[in-house]
């Protein structure tokens, strides 16, 4: 079953008087408990391709339907909502909140979600990616690695559909990358969870089930 | 919004308040001084307003004052009307009084004075005028000395003891011992006043059956409003004032330094509100990605929204709290520590009253909400794909 389907998604950035078509008509789909890589050259399109598909943002025309729901006509409440509940996001700068420790923020999702074990299942969370015993710790007392794997515990706490990751490992180094791309490789076998990530990276592409390349704001091939 | 978000937004809030002890602290102090500020003055207000209202009702006033008609110097017929005071109800004490003009003189120094005449034994019953000496010793019934008031007697180098020359405004002049100092508070009595009594006063102006005024007691002073117009008709008089229209200057007086001190409260508002609402802002434009992988992961507007309000709403709670109580101590401590005030010779005290804990709390708590209001909004419209990609 197709988890993501996109028909001839274009977004138009203006930088002043100039439109920059960041995306040119993608086609493209993704089935469920696929991982899947995206890849291409510094303003191929994917980092925008992944924000769209997350309805971070909204296409300039086309097509996108996550689920085989059609997400262009949601209104901002209900992105948010379906956001909340189906997609789950690992971004490159980790990004967590400062003031709350790791189970903290891995608990933060499901309580905006209304989880009523929030807390035992963020400490699952921990233990899956490896961290139970730091759970008690502020994001700035772990390391790049370590945060990482918050990031990544906190994404899956709603039990996302669809996780998208955008250059997770570009701030680590190559044992960490190798430990965070096993961690990806696990939960896309054992819990079939899906994975869209975008990486410059050919070690790290070649580890995906498939690879999209984009170049130029297009699918290539 | 959902109970569930709502809960995340005060689990989050809390703890991104406490994060950094310093500016937490720095905010919380700036609320509580500025709601103590607001308990403190106002208590002072209150205090001072009070204290004179009271001072001039128990030393100048009654609750209804009785006085000629506008072109008449005095209202005739007083043993008429006071048997008729006497026969009515609501009435404690009433006591007349006789004002005349005179000279004093004392050693070289000549000076133009007032002369209250009072019945001394009536006046007890409704003012404490006899009582505010200085030094020496007050008024008995039958005494033929004089009370002098402190300016005076400063003027004129005059102690008790001293021996001046009373010169009444018909030429009848005589000789009186000065047996107290007056000091009322009240600038009119303390300036040039002599008292005395009502039989001295006649013996030489002979005004026998009149009076200048008539100062009634009722027993309860917020009666006076209601019972005027029944002293008019029964008395067959047409001035009568309440007591609050006798000190209707100094009630006008106290609302111009209420409006004074409303705007110096204000001025300490706003200067809190104002670092509230900076702190919080730059909380928010340095929480910019933050906010924006918050709602990446699913918070709504709302949500962000909520917030920085609750995080304005537990500083306010907390400044709040702290400033009430620092404002009740401070406000108990100076009603027990009063300040000598030299010109005008009386204490600023402070009074504690609980409406100044409502207000406060009520002013401050909104003032602070609103500080948050613009960077909470400017939190919620926070562009995702800019706040986390810049």
């Amino acid at each position: 079953m197709k988890i993501i389907d996109t028909i001839y998604l274009k977004k138009t950035y203006r930088l002043g008087r100039i439109e920059v078509n960041a995306l040119n008509g993608v086609t493209t789909s993704a089935d469920e408990g696929e991982f899947v890589a995206i890849m291409g050259p510094s303003g191929s399109g994917k980092s925008t391709f992944l924000n769209l598909v997350g309805m971070l943002d909204i296409p300039s025309s086309g097509e996108i339907y996550l689920n085989g729901t059609d997400t262009i006509k949601m209104d901002e409440r209900t992105r948010t909502e379906y956001r909340l509940k189906n997609i789950g996001f690992v971004f490159q700068f980790f990004n967590l909140f400062m003031e709350l420790t790791a189970v903290e923020n891995v608990m933060f999702p499901m309580m905006l979600s209304g989880h009523p074990f929030h807390r035992e299942r963020a400490e699952e969370l921990l233990e899956i990616v490896g961290l139970n015993k730091r759970s008690n710790h502020l994001p700035s007392e772990l390391s790049g690695g370590e945060q990482q794997r918050v990031a990544i515990a906190r994404a899956l706490s709603n039990k996302p559909k669809l996780l998208l990751t955008d250059e997770p490992t570009a701030n680590l180094d190559t044992k960490i990358t190798r430990e965070i791309m096993e961690l990806f490789r696990t939960l896309n076998h054992d819990q079939h969870q899906t994975i869209i990530m975008v990486t410059h990276n050919p070690e790290l592409g070649e580890m995906a089930d498939r690879i999209i390349h984009f170049r130029d704001g297009k699918v290539e091939g | 919004m959902k109970f569930s978000e709502l809960k995340a937004a005060f689990f989050y809030a809390r703890k991104d308040i406490i994060k950094d002890k310093k500016v937490f602290f720095f905010i919380t102090a700036a609320i509580i001084f500025a709601t103590a500020n607001i308990i403190v003055v106002n208590g002072f207000m209150g205090g001072i307003a009070d204290d004179l209202i009271d001072n001039s009702i128990e030393t100048s006033v009654g609750h209804l004052n009785v006085y000629p008609r506008d072109d008449d110097r005095f209202i005739e017929g007083i043993g008429f009307k006071e048997q008729k005071l006497a026969s009515m109800k609501d009435l404690v004490a009433f006591s007349s009084r006789l004002y005349a003009g005179g000279t004093l003189s004392l050693r070289d120094i000549t000076t133009t004075v007032n002369i209250i005449a009072v019945d001394v034994e009536n006046e007890r019953k409704i003012t404490k005028l006899l009582e505010k000496l200085d030094t020496g010793s007050t008024l008995e019934p039958n005494d033929r000395d004089i009370l002098i008031s402190y300016r005076l007697a400063e003027d004129m180098k005059a102690d008790v003891g001293d021996h001046v020359t009373l010169v009444f405004e018909n030429g009848d002049s005589k000789l009186y011992k000065i047996k107290g100092i007056i000091h009322t508070g009240i600038y009119e009595l303390d300036v040039d006043t002599i008292f005395i009594s009502k039989t001295e006063l006649n013996q030489h102006l002979g005004f026998g059956d009149k009076a200048s005024i008539i100062l009634v007691k009722l027993t309860d002073k917020d009666m006076a409003e209601a019972k005027k117009q029944v002293f008019i008709d029964e008395l067959g008089v047409s001035k009568v004032k309440t007591w609050v229209e006798e000190i209707e200057h100094i009630v006008k007086s106290m609302g111009a330094w209420s409006e004074f001190s409303n705007m110096v409260i204000s001025v300490g508002l706003i200067a809190s509100a104002i670092s509230v609402g900076v702190i919080i802002f730059i909380n928010v434009v340095h929480k910019r990605r933050q906010i924006g992988i918050m709602k990446a992961i699913g918070a709504s507007n709302s949500f962000v929204f909520i917030v920085f309000i609750i995080e304005a709403g537990l500083f306010a709670i907390l400044g709040v709290a702290g400033g009430d109580f620092l404002g009740y101590y401070a406000t108990k401590y100076f009603e027990t520590h009063p300040f000598w005030e030299p010109i005008t010779r009386t204490w600023f005290r402070a009074r504690f009253y609980p409406y100044l804990l409502y207000n406060a709390s009520i002013v401050s708590f909104g003032i602070t909400i609103i500080a948050g209001i613009y960077p909470a909004l400017k939190a919620r419209k926070t562009n995702i794909i800019k706040a986390i990609w810049g």
